[in-house]
């Protein structure tokens, strides 16, 4: 077996408007589809910001466009899969941007992965975490959402990727059917865990080192975001 | 190690490819008896998996039995509409599966004359019937020489083994 023997590239953020991140993505998915760079993973957070995916399932938005503003919030239609979702302070992003063609891993294969380290994530806070069911892809303790994946792959490159609770408002969950599945909750890790939790960046750190572990990375390479000219983003 | 080699000698003679991993997650039973993709003969293989089946002016396209398991279940396909273009190696669509959109390359350029709109009301048509039924685009080729570059059934079936082995 050929385990992939790389450094991964991690590029640390604070809160990130939504576009800026995705016209980022754009850019470092192309660079690796070229072999300019190597794989590489961003960790960040959103503003409130609420987003669908390709199939468009807006009927899955309860308030309209409007009222979404008023409560300073933006709206934003991607080409990830997945349904309606909520990102916000507090909740941890991470988009990796990998060959999946690197590594023989299929698009299931990839998901499974993501799960696995929000599983274990939680389980390092004391919080009993597992995958869904058939179809109902994301992260779960008991019936309540704790963890969300949608990703995009294009010839063979990820990007998007998984948001994980840690304590963001879970109020503005009410406003969607959170991924169009209506009758279960959303969650945190801070409404499951028993224990104090540290900074949010500690749990970041831990979601890329877990990812890094699970997808077999050599090593981590961290940098701080700003070193990719992210002001070039900023229109 | 002898097993596999064993399995994979005897899958050559049946024409398939074995798409098992040896790092692979637990798989629920229906997938275990699903160990081996299969190709179909005569047709010919891209190498980000994808199918074309060549008769006089049309090539209709899909992708193959191995994309389908690594996929998931197909729950929504994005097609082109007729008479677009589309170019050997760039994308003409997309399939959803457990919350990931995998872009699909076209194998040859032409302009697409057909589309299934049975995968609409049907995605899953992909999974189950990949090479029939599951069919997305029939393109009229622009250059049918692209054809001679794409992979035989047994080539393809050889890709699929070397890439598995990761």
């Amino acid at each position: 077996m050929n385990l992939q023997r790389t450094t991964l590239k991690a590029y640390k953020f604070g809160i990130v408007n939504y576009l800026n991140a995705l016209k980022l993505q754009e850019r470092l998915s192309g660079e690796r589809k070229a072999g300019d760079i190597q794989d590489t993973i961003l960790s960040l957070q959103h503003p409130p910001t609420y987003t669908l995916g390709k199939r468009r399932t807006d009927h899955n938005l309860l308030v309209t466009e409007s009222e979404l503003q008023a409560m300073g919030a933006e709206l934003h239609y991607t080409e990830r899969g997945g349904d309606i979702t909520f990102h916000g302070p507090r909740q941890a992003i991470i988009y990796p941007i990998i060959s999946l063609r690197a590594i023989g891993f299929g698009a299931r294969k990839y998901v499974e992965g993501l799960e696995s380290i929000m599983i274990e994530v939680a389980s390092l806070y004391g919080v009993n975490a597992h995958p869904g069911k058939a179809g109902e892809t994301g992260v779960w303790v008991g019936d309540r959402k704790i963890g969300a994946i949608g990703v995009r792959i294009s010839s063979g490159i990820t990007s998007h990727g998984l948001a994980f609770n840690i304590d963001p408002d879970l109020n503005y969950f009410k406003h969607i059917v959170p991924c169009g599945i209506r009758d279960k909750g959303v969650t945190s890790l801070r409404r499951e865990a028993q224990m104090q939790l540290p900074a949010d960046e500690v749990i970041h750190d831990q979601l890329i080192r877990s990812f890094a572990k699970t997808f077999h990375f050599k090593d981590i390479q961290w940098s701080q975001g700003g070193l990719i000219s992210l002001a070039d983003e900023i229109k | 190690m002898a097993l596999k080699l064993w399995a994979s000698s005897a899958a050559n003679a049946l024409k398939l490819s074995c798409r098992a991993s040896a790092t692979a997650a637990p798989f629920p039973a229906s997938s275990i008896s699903r160990c081996f993709s299969s190709v179909i003969d005569g047709f010919k293989y891209s190498n980000s998996h994808e199918w074309v089946k060549h008769e006089g002016n049309v090539a209709t396209i899909g992708i193959t039995d191995h994309a389908q398991g690594h996929l998931g279940e197909v729950v929504f396909v994005e097609l082109p509409a007729s008479g677009t273009s589309v170019t050997k190696g760039s994308g003409f669509g997309a399939v959803e599966s457990v919350k990931a959109t995998s872009d699909v390359n076209s194998p040859v350029s032409g302009e697409v004359i057909e589309v299934n709109s049975k995968l609409t009301e049907k995605p899953g048509l992909i999974n189950t019937s990949t090479y029939e039924d599951g069919w997305m685009i029939k393109v009229k080729p622009s250059d049918p020489s692209e054809l001679k570059s794409l992979m035989d059934s047994k080539e393809y079936s050889k890709f699929c083994e070397e890439e598995d082995a990761h």
